[in-house]
């Protein structure tokens, strides 16, 4: 068992860098959230939009849980959650925008939640005690997701040549920036690895296209050869852009905010 | 055999067996305040804590399995609360029902609620009792 980390014994690079990573992890499950929540009608079944209104619910406890650890590096929860302009979510750029058809989403289920659960796997595993002890619980709920996931991914690759090009291309589309912002190896994703927080991004990347090779490769998709996005901008620790507004205005709440009782 | 609060009413309007018929967390069921400050207060707060119903199911938290511990200090109870998913939509019914109820007793003033994930809830936690009434709503765990 690694020594639990001392926040305090942190300098303010160590500080930055673990806001850093507990925001990506956070904004990048609540936009998941918003993500799912965008076909809790219309997908192709009731019960498969159950199952995405489901995960959307576990996207956002899972936020919930990690935005409230902003408090030990002296962040308030609150204002980051609801008073946040677009340019400063910092979630994985392939969760920017809606997707189109239910191809879009299952492979988003599959490339982009399976990337932050790996993500999180390497956190729980860190000198962090709220990481250690609150990701498990994520992680255990991210297992139905990654069924869901598998299941539909290879129904839709073994179905018809349209339904499975349209998965390819969401699938091409998705790995790029999301393999940018898992392998970010930048300052401070580096100080992180120093600090025993998280697991180096070699090492999760690794992970993640084991995890991933066998159903991409359903449809026609070398991940060894998918290369991440360029242009990874360290200050903001995302890629290019940022989530489209309406999606923010729904995670702020902002048509809420008057009825905001937290 | 343990009991579940349970009415007849739902073949009145068509459903196959018995609903639920408690108050949020239980609260028509409770008893309290002790008559006389008990002899062992863990052990009384546990029975009160038994009293508090699962806002969707007619068990008790303990018999679900979430309550992980409680401390004494002085007159505040420190209750250690999982919750059976990260986005449980009934947290702050549970918190709130937990704090009433061990706030019935007189020897205890204050009540903190502390949220843990570790480890994390199964349905493994269930009691053998809880496990039973489960049964007899044909809810398997």
């Amino acid at each position: 068992m690694k020594e639990l980390l001392e926040i305090q014994g942190l300098d303010g690079t160590g500080i930055s860098a673990l806001r850093r990573l507990i925001l990506t992890l956070a904004d990048s499950k609540r936009m998941m959230g918003i993500r799912y929540s965008d076909w809790l009608l219309g997908a192709p079944s009731i019960e498969a939009g159950i199952a995405v209104s489901s995960m959307a619910q576990d996207e956002w406890g899972h936020a919930r849980l990690l935005y409230a650890m902003l408090k030990d590096v002296g962040l308030e929860p609150l204002k980051i959650e609801h008073e946040r302009p677009a340019e400063e979510y910092t979630s994985v750029g392939a969760l920017d925008g809606t997707f189109e058809h239910w191809a879009g989403i299952v492979a988003a289920m599959t490339v982009v939640d399976e990337a932050i659960s790996v993500a999180l796997l390497g956190f729980s595993r860190g000198r962090y005690e709220a990481a250690r002890t609150r990701v498990p619980k994520m992680l255990a709920e991210e297992e139905f997701h990654a069924s869901l996931a598998k299941a539909w991914y290879r129904r839709i690759a073994e179905s018809s040549s349209k339904a499975r090009s349209l998965l390819r291309d969401s699938t091409k589309g998705l790995l790029p920036p999301v393999l940018a912002w898992l392998g970010a190896d930048d300052e401070a994703a580096k100080a992180m690895v120093t600090a025993g927080v998280t697991e180096s991004s070699k090492s999760m990347t690794e992970t993640y296209r084991d995890r991933l090779r066998d159903l991409a490769a359903l449809v026609e998709v070398n991940i060894d050869q998918v290369q991440p996005d360029s242009g990874w901008d360290k200050d903001r620790a995302r890629g290019p852009g940022c989530p489209d507004e309406d999606a923010v205005e729904r995670v702020r709440g902002d048509r809420n905010r008057a009825l905001l009782v937290e | 055999m343990p009991t579940v609060p349970t009415t007849d009413r739902g073949l009145d309007i068509g459903f196959p067996g018995r609903i639920s018929t408690h108050k949020s967390g239980g609260r028509d069921l409770w008893t309290g305040p002790l008559k006389e400050l008990p002899a062992d207060r863990m052990e009384a707060t546990w029975a009160a804590l038994d009293e508090v119903l699962d806002p969707e199911l007619p068990i008790s938290l303990v018999e679900l399995g979430l309550i992980y511990d409680v401390e004494l200090i002085d007159k505040i109870a420190i209750v250690q609360v999982t919750f059976t998913s990260t986005a449980c939509p009934c947290i702050e019914f549970i918190r709130e029902d937990l704090t009433d109820r061990l706030e019935i007793e007189p020897w205890i003033k204050k009540v903190e609620i502390v949220e843990v994930w570790d480890p994390p809830w199964t349905t493994k936690r269930v009691t053998p009792a809880g496990r039973a009434k489960l049964g007899q709503l044909g809810v398997g765990a």
